[in-house]
C-alpha cells in the first residue's frame, strides 16, 4: 500500500500533518490561556501571547507532530514496517508505541495536556479572574484571538485535507472516522465553528467566564445562544451519521451496524445531546439541582460506573465495593498529610489519583484472586466481609486513620490551570461549577474507555462467562482472569471516586465508608440497569435527585438515615415493575427475557447458568 | 503420518466416591481420523469427554495430547480453559450456546479466545485490537458460511432452531482453531434431513480443516456412515474397538448394546 507514496524523508503531507498538530497545540494554548485583566492586559509581559503556558502547549503540539509523523511513516512502511519484521526489535517497539499513542490520541492528548497544564500552573503564577469590558475584549481580540482564529482555521482545513488524501489512498475513510468517538469530536468541532461564527459574545467562550454560572432561570438557558448552537450541532451530527450509515458498504461495517440493536445514528445523536446537556445545562441550574449534582449525583456516577463493570459486565456480586472507595480516599488523605501518619512527601490530589488507582487495583486483585473462585452468594459474603474489615480498620486504627474522630483537612486540587480554578476552601468546592467540570473531565474519558471495553473481546468474554462459564472455558476463556480483571477495573474506578469524594468532603470519617454505601451503589446499578453505562448514569441521577429532594423538602422529620427507607421502597417498586432496570443493556435485557421464558437462569446478579464447574 | 496419535489415553480410571465412571479406559485417536465412541446410556461416554477436556480429573491413568504445533501435553491436571488452548475444542450434549448473544457474537467469542488483545488494548482501541477485531470479523463470517448459517447472522442464539444450534456450536468450537474436535451427540434431537446435513458437515470439517474428530453418538446410521473406527463403552470399560464392520460383527457389542439397535435397524429397513 506504500507503493504510490513518494518515499521522501519528509514530504508535503508530513508537513501538513505536523503543522496541524502544532496548530492544535497553539489553539489549546489560546483557548485556555489567561485572558488578562484591566490591570494586567495581555500585552503585558506576564500574560502575553507567549507566556509560559503557551510554550507548554506549543511543546505539546510539537510532540504530537513528531508522534503523528512518526506513526504515519511507520505505517506506510517508509521507516520500519511492522508486518515485514514481526520480531520485536526496539525500533519496531517504539514505532508501535508511537502508533498506539497517535491512534489513541484523544486519550494521550487529554493526559499530556493535563500534565503540561500542571507544569504550566507553576510557571504562570496565581489565577487572574477575567473581568473584562467589551471594549477590552475587543482589544484582546486584536491582540491575540485573531491569531487563535487563524490557527484554528488552519487546523480545521488541514484536518479535512489530510482525511481526504488518506481516504483517496485507501478508498474508504480510515476506520476511526466511523467511530462514535470521532463523530462526537467532529460534532464538537462543528458546534465550536457554529459558535465562532454566530455568537457575538464569543470571546467569552475562550475565557474563564465560560465556566461560570450564568443565572438560574430556564429562560436564560433557552435564550443562551450556545444552547441553540449545540442543538444545531447535535442535529447536524445526527444527519451526518444517517448519511454515513446509508453509505456504509464495507463488510465489517454492515456487521457492526447490525450487531447492536440501536442504530449508530441514533446513538450518535444521543451522545451529542448528552454532551450538550453535560456542558451547558449545569450553568443554568437552580441551587437545588446544583447541590444535587455536586453533593449526590457526581460521585454516585463514578461509583456506579465502576460497580457496573463488576456486577453488570462480569456478573459478580460485590458487596464490599466501598472498601476500594475508602482506600482511594485514604490514599489521598495520606498524601495530603491529613492523617496522623506523615507521608514522605505531599502530593496534589491530581497526582495521588494514579497512586489511588494502583492501590485500589492491587487490593482488588489481592481480594479477587482467592475469592473469585467462589460463586454467587459466597462471593457476596466474602466481599461483604472485606468491606467491613476496611471499615473497622479505618475506625480503630486511631494512629493511622485518625479513627472515628476523622482525618485532618484534606488538600485540595490546588491548581491554577487557566480555565479550571479551585480555591483552597474545601467547603466552596461543593458549590463550585469548576468542580463539576473537573468531574466531567474525568468522567468522559472513563465513559469512552468503558464503552469500548464492553464492545470488545473483553466485554464479550464477560458476557460469555456470565452466561455459561463451562462453555466459555471450553473455548479457552480463563474465567478467573476475566473476573479478576473486572474486579480490578471496578476497584480502581472506585479508588478515583474516593479521591474526588475526599477532596469534596474535606474531612474523612470512617462512617463515610459503611456498608450502606456499598448497598446504595448496588442499588444505583440495579435500579438503572445492570450492564448499561447509560442506565447506571440514569439510576445515579434519579436516586441522587431523590436524596436531594428528601433533604430539600425535609418533611415528616426527615433524618439522613431515613434515606435508605426511601431507596428501599424505590427498589421494591423497580423490582416489581421493571426488574431489568430503567435503561437495561441490550444483552442483559435479552438474558432477562431468556430467563422468563425458561432458557438459562440469568438471575439478578448473574449466577452462571448451570452451577459450579465439575 | 496418519498413524500418528493425537490422543493417547491409557488406563484412565475416574471415580466419583464409590462409583467408578471410567474403568481402565485405553483409547488411541489417530491424527485426522473420525473416531466414534458409542455405548448405552450411562456407559461413561460423556465422562470420558469431560476427562479429555479437563472438566473431570481422573484418579488414575494418563491422557496425552500430541499437538502438531504445541508439542505433547498431559491433559490431566489442566484446567478446562488451558486444555482448550492446547487445541482441543468440544461441543456439549445439551448445546450450551451464549443465548443472549447473536450467532455472530457466539462465533466471535470462540475466535477471540485465541487472540492477544488485553484490557488496555480493548479500552484504548490500540492498533492491534482493531486489527484483531477485523480478523475475527472476517473469520467469523467465513465460519458462519462454512456451517451454512449466513442467513442467521444476527439471530439471537436462543431463537435458533435445534439443528442450527448444533451447527452454531460446532462453528464456535472451530473458531478456536482446534486440532481435535470433540462432538458430544451432535445429532441428538435433529430430524433426518438435518442428520444428513450434519454428516456432511462433519466430513467437511475433517476434510477441509484437517481437524481430527472424536464423536459420541447414539444414531447408529450416522456413526456407521461417518466413523473410521469405533470404541464401544459399557459400564465405564471399553468392550470393543475396530472398524464399523468389525463392530457390527462383534458378539460382545451386539449383546451389550447393538443387539437392539440392529433389530431396530432391521425393522426400519423392512
Amino acid at each position: 500500500m506504500s507503493d504510490d507514496i513518494t518515499r521522501t524523508k519528509f514530504n508535503r503531507e508530513d508537513a501538513r500533518l505536523a503543522s496541524t498538530c502544532v496548530a492544535g497545540g497553539l489553539l489549546l494554548a489560546l483557548m485556555t490561556g489567561p485572558a488578562g485583566t484591566a490591570d494586567a492586559p495581555l500585552s503585558s509581559a506576564k500574560t502575553s501571547l507567549f507566556s509560559g503556558h503557551v510554550w507548554g502547549f506549543l511543546a505539546f503540539g510539537i510532540a504530537l507532530a513528531v508522534v503523528s509523523v512518526w506513526r504515519r511513516k511507520v505505517r506506510n512502511g517508509e521507516w520500519v514496517s511492522r508486518r515485514e519484521s514481526p520480531r520485536r526489535s526496539p525500533s519496531v517497539f517504539v514505532g508501535n508505541v508511537m502508533g498506539a499513542m497517535s491512534n489513541a490520541w484523544w486519550i494521550v492528548a487529554f493526559v499530556v495536556t493535563f500534565l503540561v497544564a500542571l507544569l504550566v500552573a507553576d510557571l504562570t503564577g496565581p489565577y487572574v479572574p477575567n473581568k473584562l469590558s467589551f471594549g477590552q475584549l475587543f482589544t484582546q481580540l486584536q491582540d491575540s484571538r485573531t491569531y487563535g482564529y487563524i490557527v484554528f482555521l488552519w487546523w480545521i482545513v488541514n484536518s479535512i485535507r489530510l482525511r481526504r488524501s488518506r481516504a483517496a489512498r485507501h478508498g474508504v475513510l480510515p476506520a476511526f472516522t466511523r467511530s462514535a468517538v470521532f463523530r462526537v469530536l467532529a460534532g464538537g468541532v462543528g458546534g465550536f465553528l457554529f459558535a465562532l461564527g454566530a455568537d457575538p459574545w464569543l470571546p467569552e467562550k475562550f475565557s474563564f467566564s465560560y465556566f461560570t454560572f450564568h443565572n438560574n432561570s430556564t429562560t436564560a438557558f433557552l435564550s443562551h445562544l450556545p444552547t441553540w448552537l449545540w442543538t444545531g450541532c447535535g442535529l447536524l451530527l445526527g444527519v451526518r451519521a444517517v448519511l454515513a450509515d446509508r453509505n456504509k458498504s464495507t463488510h465489517s461495517n454492515r456487521l457492526r451496524a447490525r450487531q447492536f440493536k440501536m442504530s449508530s445514528n441514533t446513538r450518535v445523536a444521543l451522545y451529542g445531546v448528552a454532551l450538550f446537556a453535560a456542558f451547558e445545562a449545569p450553568k443554568f441550574l437552580s441551587p437545588f439541582w446544583q447541590e444535587a449534582i455536586f453533593q449526590q449525583i457526581g460521585i454516585f456516577c463514578f461509583l456506579a460506573i465502576g460497580l457496573n463493570i463488576v456486577v453488570g459486565f462480569a456478573g459478580l456480586l460485590d458487596l464490599g465495593y466501598v472498601a476500594f472507595y475508602a482506600l482511594g480516599a485514604y490514599v489521598n488523605a495520606y498524601f495530603s498529610g491529613a492523617l496522623p501518619i506523615r507521608p514522605p512527601f505531599i502530593l496534589n490530589p491530581f497526582l495521588s489519583i494514579p497512586v489511588a488507582i494502583v492501590v485500589a487495583m492491587a487490593a482488588g486483585v489481592l481480594l479477587g484472586l482467592p475469592t473469585l473462585r467462589l460463586r454467587g452468594d459466597y462471593l457476596a459474603i466474602v466481599t461483604l466481609g472485606f468491606g467491613e474489615i476496611v471499615y473497622v480498620l479505618a475506625n480503630n486504627l486511631q494512629n493511622i486513620t485518625g479513627g472515628a474522630n476523622g482525618s485532618g483537612t484534606i488538600g485540595n486540587f490546588s491548581l491554577n490551570i487557566p480555565g479550571i480554578r479551585f480555591t483552597l476552601d474545601g467547603q466552596a468546592i461543593s458549590q463550585d461549577l469548576n468542580f463539576y467540570y473537573l468531574l466531567l473531565a474525568f468522567m468522559i474519558p472513563i465513559l469512552i474507555i468503558f464503552t469500548s471495553l464492553n464492545n470488545s473481546k473483553v466485554g464479550r468474554s464477560w458476557a460469555a462467562i456470565r452466561e455459561d462459564e463451562v462453555a466459555a472455558a471450553s473455548l479457552g476463556i480463563n474465567g478467573l482472569k476475566y473476573k479478576v480483571m473486572a474486579f480490578a477495573i471496578g476497584a480502581s474506578t472506585s479508588g478515583v471516586a474516593g479521591v474526588l469524594a475526599s477532596v469534596k468532603q474535606g474531612i474523612l470519617f470512617p462512617s463515610n465508608f459503611a456498608l450502606q454505601v456499598s448497598i446504595t451503589v448496588l442499588v444505583l446499578v440495579i435500579f438503572g440497569g445492570m450492564g448499561s453505562i447509560t442506565g447506571v448514569l440514569i439510576g445515579s441521577a434519579v436516586i441522587g435527585w431523590l436524596l436531594q429532594f428528601l433533604l430539600f423538602h425535609s418533611f415528616i422529620d426527615y433524618q439522613d438515615a431515613d434515606k435508605y427507607m426511601y431507596i428501599g421502597a424505590l427498589l421494591i417498586l423497580a423490582m416489581i415493575f421493571r426488574p431489568q432496570g430503567l435503561w437495561p443493556a441490550t444483552r442483559r435485557a435479552r438474558e432477562f427475557h431468556d430467563a422468563e421464558i425458561g432458557l438459562g437462569t440469568a438471575d439478578a446478579v448473574g449466577e452462571p447458568a448451570e452451577g459450579p464447574l465439575a | 503420518m496418519s498413524n500418528e496419535l493425537i490422543f493417547d489415553v491409557k488406563d484412565v480410571t475416574l471415580r466419583f466416591g464409590g462409583v467408578t465412571s471410567l474403568n481402565n479406559v485405553t483409547l488411541e485417536h489417530r491424527r485426522g481420523e473420525i473416531l466414534a465412541i458409542i455405548g448405552p446410556n450411562g456407559a461413561g461416554k460423556t465422562s470420558l469427554f469431560n476427562s479429555l477436556t479437563g472438566v473431570y480429573q481422573p484418579q488414575e491413568g494418563e491422557i496425552m495430547f500430541h499437538s502438531d504445533t504445541r508439542g505433547s501435553h498431559s491433559v490431566i491436571g489442566k484446567l478446562p480453559h488451558n486444555v482448550a488452548r492446547l487445541g482441543i475444542a468440544r461441543t456439549f450434549q445439551a448445546s450450551r450456546l451464549f443465548n443472549a448473544l447473536t450467532t455472530f457474537e457466539n462465533i466471535k467469542i470462540g475466535i477471540e479466545a485465541r487472540q492477544k488483545t488485553g484490557p488496555i488494548g480493548a479500552m484504548l482501541k490500540l492498533p492491534r485490537t482493531r486489527h484483531e477485531e477485523n480478523l475475527s470479523d472476517e473469520k467469523a463470517l467465513e465460519l458462519i458460511e462454512f456451517v451454512g448459517l449466513t442467513h442467521r447472522l444476527n439471530t439471537l442464539a436462543d431463537s435458533l432452531p435445534y439443528g442450527d444450534r448444533r451447527r452454531l456450536e460446532i462453528a464456535r468450537a472451530l473458531g478456536t482453531e482446534p486440532e481435535v474436535l470433540l462432538l458430544d451427540e451432535p445429532a441428538a434431537g435433529t430430524n433426518p434431513s438435518e442428520k444428513v446435513e450434519l454428516t456432511e458437515l462433519i466430513r467437511k470439517i475433517s476434510r477441509e480443516y484437517g481437524v481430527s474428530v472424536l464423536l459420541i453418538e447414539h444414531d447408529m446410521r450416522l456413526v456407521m456412515a461417518l466413523a473410521e473406527r469405533l470404541y464401544v463403552l459399557n459400564f465405564g470399560s471399553v468392550i470393543a474397538q475396530g472398524t464399523p464392520e468389525e463392530i457390527r460383527a462383534n458378539d460382545a457389542v451386539i449383546e451389550a448394546y447393538l443387539g437392539s439397535a440392529h433389530h431396530d435397524e432391521a425393522k426400519e429397513s423392512n
